[in-house]
């Protein structure tokens, strides 16, 4: 029989996760680089955060410990299935074209440029530029320094610049001709 | 702070937010002019990050035990919570009856857990309804790749055409869930490495006739919509159970 607590339960979970579920696919999928592991990675890591939703004191912790919860589950995926990240080289047309679905070539170029970017920097500009992250954040986070953070997230832009203007896209510098 | 430390803290933080940047800006054009050029890419960055979200699906979710305890299944679960309750007088003799009952019924764990198992796997199906389509088109190989190697080394090809292939949560746990087509109509076929079982299993409701396989470390449920297809169901079981290797 159903309680009320748990009916609140249930209540309170549905509620955290429609707000943060697509920032939980997208860090998953920028993180993986394929969106079919995104989808089972986000999946295993709702169940995860369904269990232990008791531990989560404060809803304003949840984005943070969802996105935690994202990040070991996805290192969890590829250990338990013996993976390598997926190489860009590797990734198929149609895996691509799901990720570059925007009609506008310029855009694609940026998010290729990005998908080419190792993790180390892929990761915290992801969360930086999109979930609106701190540099001191994101250090806790990934568990590095915060000096780490900066020089990562430096060179993130610097390569993803050169990728762009070499690749003549100039997409960066468009804006300020 | 000289041009090339702002340089490397606005690459690194294109809102400024660090202290003596908007200072070093206020009196040097070029930096300036390379504070516009990262804030411009940060906003491409932004909108390439922004890739489209899937329709949210929330997993089956297993019940949770009172007191935040690990999840177990609806017997284990209601047992434990009477456990801690505080009982009326009466509950002991009925406590009493219950074990008793138990022992002379002799259910032991494993079966409680099969019939959970069976639980989940008709309830999913009651839940991925549409999966059972009649089709001819196949699922493109690199999603069937996926949803299965994680868990199968090895399994014959030769079982049909796979017109749907999921990763679905059963039972805690996320396992290959494919529709292939038979002679009489779609079959699922649900892949459960780790679910051992001690023998088959019937699985019967409204449109699932099918049967639970004990395979190796795990089990795999073939089921079809319509009884006459229980010697096709048959057939493929026997090639699956002889065929797959479990990769966990």
């Amino acid at each position: 029989m159903h309680t009320s607590a748990d009916f609140e339960r249930r209540q309170r979970f549905e509620r955290l996760v429609s707000t943060f579920h697509p920032a939980l696919y997208r860090y998953a999928a920028w993180l993986s680089r394929d969106p079919g592991i995104a989808e089972v990675v986000v999946q295993e890591s709702l169940l995860r955060a369904w269990r232990s939703l008791d531990a989560l004191r404060e809803d304003e912790a949840a984005k943070q410990w969802l996105l935690t919860i994202v990040r070991r589950e996805n290192a969890r995926y590829f250990e338990r299935k013996n993976l390598n990240m997926v190489d860009i080289d590797n990734l198929s047309a149609a895996e691509a074209a799901t990720i570059a679905e925007t009609g506008e070539p310029d855009l694609d170029d940026v998010r290729e440029a990005i998908y080419g970017l190792d993790i180390e920097y892929r990761e915290p500009l992801v969360l930086q530029v999109l979930m609106g992250y701190s540099t001191s954040e994101i250090a806790e986070l990934l568990g590095i320094r915060q000096g780490a953070v900066l020089t990562r997230l430096h060179r993130a832009r610097l390569k993803l610049r050169d990728i762009l203007s070499a690749d003549g896209c100039r997409f960066a510098l468009r804006d300020n001709r | 702070m000289n041009c090339a430390d702002y340089r490397e803290a606005i690459a690194a933080d294109p809102s400024e937010s660090f202290d003596g940047g908007a200072a070093h800006a206020a009196g040097c054009e070029e930096c300036r002019k390379y504070r516009q050029e990262m804030q411009a890419l940060d906003e491409h960055i932004a909108r390439a990050l922004a890739i489209e979200v899937p329709e949210l699906r929330l997993p089956e979710l297993p019940p949770i035990e009172s007191g935040g305890g690990k999840p177990g299944g609806k017997r284990a679960s209601g047992f434990r919570a009477s456990r801690f309750a505080t009982p009326p007088f009466w509950a002991g003799l009925a406590a009493a009856a219950v074990v008793a009952a138990v022992l002379v019924v002799g259910i032991p764990q494993e079966e409680r857990s099969t019939e959970d198992l069976v639980g989940e796997i008709l309830a999913h199906m009651d839940h991925e309804e549409s999966s059972r389509q009649v089709t001819s088109v196949p699922v493109a190989t690199r999603t069937l790749d996926r949803v299965v190697s994680p868990q199968v080394a090895g399994m014959d090809q030769d079982i049909g055409l796979v017109t749907y292939a999921m990763s679905c949560v059963i039972n805690g746990r996320t396992v290959p869930h494919l529709v292939i087509q038979g002679d009489k109509g779609p079959v699922t076929l649900i892949l459960l490495p780790e679910e051992t079982i001690d023998a088959s299993v019937p699985l019967s409701g409204e449109n699932v006739h099918g049967v639970l396989l004990p395979v190796g470390n795990g089990s795999i449920a073939v089921i079809g919509q319509r009884e006459d297809q229980l010697d096709e169901i048959g057939d493929i079981g026997r090639k699956l159970a002889e065929s797959v290797e479990w990769n966990i």
